[in-house]
């Protein structure tokens, strides 16, 4: 009887509960993108957002709203889902319900190649670094993992134990890059706080298509994490290409979390934090929860950075800070719980 | 008793004297080490003429290089790298557990949010201090104690597991390095930026008055890790044997706590945060002293000064003239060793 309920759960993923609950998870999104434009330093009408939308005449207002609060609510809800998304696949190869791309080692990759592609080998083009992050955070993954694998079966708590220190050490070559070139310093030390404030519009706009991307390779990979889960000798007798799926999972991973360190810097712990609340509220099923992290994801970090703004008011905290406090205490409950 | 005190066992007292040749050979290398890297620098000083330097002799201009620019450089750290390496030696001891250092076990991050702490709340609408910068350090102190305590309180029964332990260590460690992050923005502009250039340290910009701040503060410090290390060997114990011979293992513990609070703050303060020495010196001091103490607190401070020196030498000789920190250097060896000692099959429980 459980077989005949999974294949038919297969079958039929979309349930009316859980078409509902996405319906449900969109609705809030748009609502926090419109509150994300309408709320800051200043409060927007929504007459007023209206007009700077669509038709743009150059006033102060319009110019705030399209500029300055547009990029970053179109912005936090493509990071968020990217790590969301990445975090979900990490912690489904790691096995491990503590992996993400932070605490694995892949975002502070993925910002040291930024550095180091912008600082050292000159590259401007948006693109160039989108892809020198997503290159930073690929090829950490292979470290990382490489590592674990050749120490044979070291325990899930291990691998975050390395990724940790590689990203420390990412940090510090970060920090040697930015001494030695101070021109770069005051360009990327906002970039380094991880934040979506002051970003243009073409930096969203850049990374879109990595996000789609890699959030289409990881739904149609989900059939087979489902059976990654278990263990490799059953995905393997269920003919299942370990190799392949794994590597192609790295690919994704690096382009969802490459684009959004890319645009927003470091936003700590979102790809922890996000994958958790997904399985609470779709189960195991790889593709609900991927779909599930996505508008999650989304949605914590719009909110995330509308609570930055107000936080300290009238300054306002980098986004980041903020998400790495919520994370940095989740891990704390996870350790405790030995979810881990 | 008798047979649990070291002092009267012959094959131990032949151990320690042992130990103490190797505690002596250290200290020649730490001093060759020290004078080589004031002589190093723009212009090549001989080391014979900076050891007449230091004596008293030497020329006025080489005088000034030496005693005012180089020398303070070098002793600073030395004594913040003894000073880590010997908070590393406390807490592994403390721990059980060969994988702690202050930097994973939420020290540095604690210390870095006591100072914002400290700023932000006791600065006037002027952004001047309400109170005396003496006490700077002091909130460092309590920010990293309170740090550890609850890494310790947090991870309860996991303690025992050095990988939990640590990872416990990484995220109260992050928490405060977040919250620091805000506090700073919070504060007035002017102490942001004296926070931050405390949290980074610059060994580059250092005079003899901060040198003596630094000696008195190790000085105290270390009368107090003296004082608890006659009780460190038994409280490699684990709680229930402790308290068979008589030792209150959690408030021993708060003890060891709070001086490897005190020295990694002290040590933090004017260095910055330096990785990976407070796991290594000691690491190595086990290693050629072996397990007596006393030799083993010694031998890690001094190998903790030759690490911390020579780092700085090597960004000084790699990176000139501009100023990289030289924690960079101390990441890039320690890294690979930290990782050899977590990927090692069952090298630490957990």
């Amino acid at each position: 009887m459980p077989l005949a309920s999974s294949t038919t759960s297969n079958r039929a993923p979309w349930r009316i509960g859980q078409r509902a609950l996405f319906l449900l998870l969109g609705a809030s999104l748009l609502v926090l993108m419109y509150l994300s434009l309408a709320l800051g330093y200043r409060l927007y009408a929504p007459t007023e957002i209206w007009g700077a939308l669509t038709a743009f005449d150059g006033s102060e207002t319009d110019v705030v709203i399209r500029d300055l609060r547009l990029p970053r609510a179109l912005m936090a809800p493509m990071v968020g889902a990217a790590l969301g998304i990445a975090g979900v696949l990490v912690q489904t190869l790691a096995r491990n319900r503590i992996a993400s791309p932070d605490t694995l080692g892949l975002n502070a990759g993925a910002a040291f190649a930024v550095v180091m592609a912008s600082g050292i080998f000159g590259v401007a083009s948006l693109p160039g670094l989108s892809v020198a992050a997503a290159a930073g955070a690929l090829g950490t993954s292979f470290i990382v993992f490489g590592l674990a694998a050749a120490a044979g079966g070291i325990s899930p708590l291990r691998i975050v134990l390395v990724g940790v220190t590689f990203a420390g050490l990412f940090d510090s070559f970060v920090n040697v890059v930015l001494t030695v070139n101070e021109t770069m310093l005051d360009q990327l030390l906002f970039w380094l706080a991880g934040s979506f404030a002051d970003r243009k519009i073409e930096l969203a706009l850049n990374g879109l298509p990595f996000v789609l991307v890699g959030g289409v390779l990881a739904f149609s990979l989900a059939r087979s994490l489902d059976i990654l889960q278990t263990d490799d000798s059953t995905a393997r007798g269920l003919g299942v290409p370990l190799g392949v799926v794994r590597g192609l999972s790295f690919v994704s991973v690096a382009l969802l979390s490459g684009a959004a360190v890319a645009m927003a810097g470091p936003v700590l712990f979102v790809g922890l934090v996000v994958p958790h609340a997904a399985r609470a509220l779709v189960g195991l099923d790889h593709r609900l929860q991927i779909v599930a992290a996505a508008l999650v994801g989304a949605l914590y970090t719009t909110l995330a950075d509308i609570v930055a703004r107000f936080v300290i008011y009238p300054r306002e905290a980098p986004v980041g800070a903020i998400t790495a406090i919520v994370g940095g205490c989740l891990l704390l409950v996870l350790l405790r719980r030995r979810a881990a | 008793m008798s047979v649990l005190s070291p002092r009267l066992s012959p094959a131990l007292l032949r151990l320690n004297r042992r130990a103490w040749i190797a505690v002596g050979v250290i200290a020649a290398v730490a001093l060759v080490v020290a004078i080589g890297g004031i002589g190093f620098g723009s212009t090549w000083i001989d080391p014979r003429r900076v050891v007449e330097i230091l004596s008293g002799g030497g020329a006025r201009g080489e005088r000034v290089v030496v005693l005012q620019l180089r020398a303070p450089r070098v002793v600073i750290a030395a004594l913040a790298g003894g000073a880590m390496a010997v908070a590393g030696y406390l807490l592994q001891k403390v721990t059980r557990n060969e994988l702690a250092s202050p930097g994973v076990l939420g020290v540095i991050g604690g210390a870095g949010l006591g100072v914002v702490i400290f700023l932000a709340l006791l600065s006037d609408e002027s952004n001047s201090l309400v109170t005396s910068i003496v006490w700077q350090p002091v909130a460092a102190m309590i920010g990293a104690c309170v740090a550890i305590s609850a890494v310790f309180l947090l991870s309860g029964q996991q303690a025992s597991s050095a990988v939990r332990l640590l990872l416990f260590g990484i995220a109260v460690g992050a928490v405060c390095k977040a919250a620091t992050l805000i506090l700073m923005i919070v504060g007035p502009i002017y102490r942001t930026t004296q926070a931050s250039r405390w949290l980074a340290g610059a060994v580059n910009e250092i005079n003899w008055g901060e040198v003596q701040v630094v000696a008195i503060g190790l000085a105290i410090a270390m009368v107090g890790v003296f004082a608890v290390a006659r009780r460190l060997p038994p409280a490699d114990l684990d709680e229930v044997s402790a308290r068979g011979i008589g030792l209150n293992l959690p408030v021993f513990r708060i003890l060891v706590f709070a001086l490897a609070s005190a020295l990694t703050a002290l040590a933090v303060a004017f260095a910055g945060g330096v990785g990976f020495i407070g796991l290594m010196a000691p690491h190595l001091a086990r290693l050629i002293v072996g397990r007596p103490v006393l030799p083993g607190i010694v031998a890690s401070f001094l190998l903790g000064a030759i690490m911390l020196i020579g780092a700085d030498l090597i960004v000084r000789v790699l990176f000139a003239p501009t100023e990289v920190p030289a924690g960079t250097v101390t990441a890039v060896i320690g890294t690979p060793y930290f990782l050899y000692l977590v990927l090692r099959r069952g090298s630490t429980n957990g």
